[in-house]
Formats: structure tokens, C-alpha cells, sequence
């Protein structure tokens, strides 16, 4: 978090920094204690994040709501996200499993747009825990857990830098060649998913 | 339908060509075998007719340059000489048929018919629908209400094989024989099916590839 994010969530700040660390601790001690039961790592890497103060006020304007740090704390499920890359698709439910087995959190959604893509083509599993805040005048905070291919990670990241770029003369083109890079994108993940269990048979 | 007619005696070409216009052909006339080979290079035609005998190249020379370039399109050949061994030689350079002169404007129509009509590519409809899916076989899209996805141009054919084959059993050896020219491998027919097996189940497919006594088949699931 930078000053201005510090200014805007005020006292809650540390609140999600915790919570922020505490959901990255039991991920990452999840994950061990499976790698340790001799089975391989599926997360590739992790990122984490407290949503930044610009683009939570953009998002509660966007949606006509108040824009006090309260408003979105309550009411917005990634003001804590954290973002799992995997390398292949099995990988994203095995650890969705693992998180739903955990008893660290209670899971408040899983929305799974590898199953079912938004039209423009983006794929990620996404969870809401619903973590425990001891001590807090919350008593708890929504985090959303991000689940996805390295494949479908690289296409959101492009993606994304097409939903903040304005002005572009040929915006339906890319959207068209995005979408159809995306189908192919799973197709490929598809195929490597099937070869990788071809080959621990 | 575009045909080339290459006829160096005037009257002749003139009176066939008007003809073949009455059909509704599309006709390009040239008189000699050098013009005819100047409008293959740049044309594309449904069939040729050429004359044997012509100044410059041949008929059977054009002929021989189509094929030498790879221009499939069917060829007719016209002559005077009507003997057994010009025939052979016509029809060994690359020719599909052979027309000996005077000939009956009514039997050229019907070759020219019948060629069209055996070399034309048979239409296959670029999107094949089956339950709560389609294909498009030139984008290869693989598509459902929840999704679509963009297969390989292989998964592709294996998919509208199955898509046309109205439910009934494909064996792996046709697979094989279809879909690759130089694998042996019935291997790489189990690994195809599997990729299309879970990108079906991916976009919710209420069809899917089952397994049969040698071979396979697509069902309602």
C-alpha cells in the first residue's frame, strides 16, 4: 500500500494487511503440508494485493456507491485479493479443493468462468472466503482467491491493458482477436491437461 | 461455371463458344495452345477444352505444363486424329476425357457436365450442429450456450467426422487413414479423441465420444 491507499482505508489498514498475510500463510502451509504428503506443488507462483485506493473509489463510483472506506469494505469481495498461477488447468481445482477443505475461512462463492468464460473470453476460477477477523470491530472480511493457468494469467494481463487504453481505432478488432486468442488459449490447456494424464498413467 | 475452350479454327470456336454461353457457361476462348497456357497461369477455370492440334504448344503440351504446375482443374481434349494412339497419349499427358472431331455439340455439353460434376469438391457445410453444440469447420470455433473454444485443425476434422456420422461407429483404423497420411500410430487416435473427449465436457457438450468395438461413436450423453 502506498500513502494515498494508507489515507484512504485510515484504521482499517493494517486490519487487511493481516488479513492479506494471514490468507498467504495458510495457502502457503496448505500447500506444504501437501508437497511434504509427496504430492507436487500446483501453484506456480502467488501474487497478493490490497485493491489500491484509486481504482476501489473508480469501482464504487462505477457501481453508484458511497465511497468511504466502510462502504467498501463492506461491499466489495477483493479490497483483499490474491492470485494463484498454475501450470496446468488440473491444478487450478486441486488447490480450489484444498481451500475449500481448509477450516481457516468459510467459502461465501466460487465462480468458475474456466467452466463458464465472460463473453470476452476470460477464464480464472474465483473464490470468496469469508475470513475470520478476531479483535475487530469486523467481525469478518471478504477475500477473493484468483485460480488460473500461467496461459489464461498472460491472456487477463493483456486484456486488461486493452480495458484502460481509450481511444482505440481498431477496439473491436482486438476485442474479436482477444476472444478468439483466449479459446485457443484452453484449447491448449485442454490438450496439455490431457497429455499430462496420458503420462502419469 | 468458367471454362477455357482453346480452338485455333475460327469458325468452329465461335459457334461452340456461343453455345456453351446459351448454357450459361462462362466461356474464355483463345486460339492457339501458348494463349490457353497464358490464361491457366492467371485464371482459374471449372474445366478446360483444347484442341490437339494448335499453333504454338499443343493440346496435350498445355496439358502436360497443368499438370507439371499442379493445375488440376479436368481437361477435354478435341482432335481431328481420332486413333487409338493419339487417345493413349491424350489421356496419359494428364487429360480426363477425349472428344474426337466432328463431334455432337449435345455429347460435349454432357462431358463437360459430367466432368464438373465429378471433380467438384463435395459441399460440406461449415457449421455442423449436433444437441447443444456446433462447429464451424473454417474457424474451427467449437461452440456451446456456455462457451466456445478453437480447436486444432486436426481435433476439427475428427470432430465433424463425428458430427456426420449421424451416430454411428467410426473405426480408429478410418480415423487414421482420414485425418493423417503418414502416421501409423493408432495411438495418436486415442490421444486425439481424449483431447476432443475433454474439451466437450469443457464447454458443457451434451454429446460426447463413447467407445465401441473398435472404434468409436458420438452419443447423446
Amino acid at each position: 500500500m502506498n500513502k494515498e491507499d494508507y489515507l484512504f482505508y485510515g484504521a482499517y489498514a493494517p486490519i487487511l494487511e493481516i488479513a492479506e498475510n494471514t490468507v498467504l500463510e495458510q495457502i502457503d502451509a496448505i500447500l506444504k503440508k501437501n508437497v511434504n504428503e509427496g504430492v507436487h506443488n500446483p501453484a506456480e507462483y502467488i501474487i497478493s494485493r490490497v485493491k489500491s485506493a484509486d481504482s476501489m473509489k473508480e469501482k464504487l463510483v462505477r457501481k453508484g456507491m458511497d465511497t468511504d472506506v466502510l462502504s467498501a469494505i463492506k461491499q466489495m469481495n477483493d479490497t483483499v485479493g490474491i492470485r494463484i498461477v498454475t501450470h496446468f488447468i488440473g491444478d487450478v481445482y486441486t488447490i480450489s479443493d484444498y481451500l475449500k477443505q481448509s477450516d481457516a475461512w468459510t467459502i461465501e462463492e466460487i465462480k468458475d468462468y474456466i467452466s463458464n468464460p465472460k463473453p470476452n473470453g476470460y477464464r480464472s476460477l474465483h473464490i470468496i472466503l469469508k475470513m475470520p477477523l478476531h479483535g475487530s470491530e469486523l467481525d469478518f472480511l471478504p477475500v477473493e482467491i484468483q485460480i488460473r493457468t500461467i496461459a489464461m494469467d498472460c491472456w487477463a494481463s493483456l486484456e486488461h491493458q486493452l480495458k484502460y487504453k481509450k481511444n482505440i481505432p481498431n477496439a473491436d478488432l482486438i476485442a474479436t482477436e482477444l476472444k478468439r486468442c483466449s479459446d485457443e488459449i484452453a484449447s491448449t490447456d485442454l490438450s496439455m491437461q490431457t497429455i499430462r494424464e496420458m503420462l502419469a498413467k | 461455371m468458367k471454362l477455357l475452350y482453346a480452338e485455333d479454327e475460327l469458325q468452329l470456336s465461335m459457334a461452340v463458344s456461343e453455345i456453351l454461353k446459351i448454357k450459361q457457361y462462362e466461356v474464355d476462348s483463345v486460339f492457339d495452345g501458348t494463349a490457353a497456357w497464358e490464361k491457366l497461369q492467371t485464371n482459374t477455370y471449372d474445366a478446360v477444352i483444347l484442341d490437339i492440334m494448335m499453333p504454338g504448344l499443343s493440346g496435350i503440351e498445355v496439358t502436360q505444363k497443368m499438370r507439371e504446375n499442379n493445375i488440376d482443374t479436368p481437361v477435354i481434349l478435341l482432335t481431328a486424329k481420332n486413333e487409338t494412339e493419339d487417345r493413349i497419349t491424350g489421356l496419359t499427358s494428364g487429360a480426363d476425357d477425349y472428344l474426337g472431331k466432328p463431334f455432337a455439340m449435345g455429347e460435349l455439353l454432357a462431358r463437360i457436365a459430367v466432368l464438373i460434376r465429378r471433380t467438384a469438391k463435395p459441399l460440406k457445410p461449415s457449421i455442423l450442429q449436433t444437441g447443444n453444440i456446433s462447429l464451424n469447420c473454417e474457424t474451427y470455433e467449437l461452440k456451446s450456450d456456455c462457451g466456445s473454444l478453437r480447436l486444432s485443425n486436426k481435433e476439427s476434422e475428427l470432430l465433424a467426422l463425428f458430427l456426420q456420422s449421424d451416430e454411428k461407429l467410426i473405426t480408429s483404423k478410418e480415423i487414421l487413414s482420414k485425418l493423417w497420411e503418414d502416421q501409423t500410430d493408432e495411438n495418436a487416435v486415442d490421444l486425439y479423441i481424449s483431447y476432443l473427449r475433454n474439451k466437450l465436457k469443457q464447454i458443457h457438450s451434451n454429446y460426447n465420444i463413447q467407445n465401441e468395438e473398435n472404434g468409436f461413436s458420438l452419443q447423446a450423453e
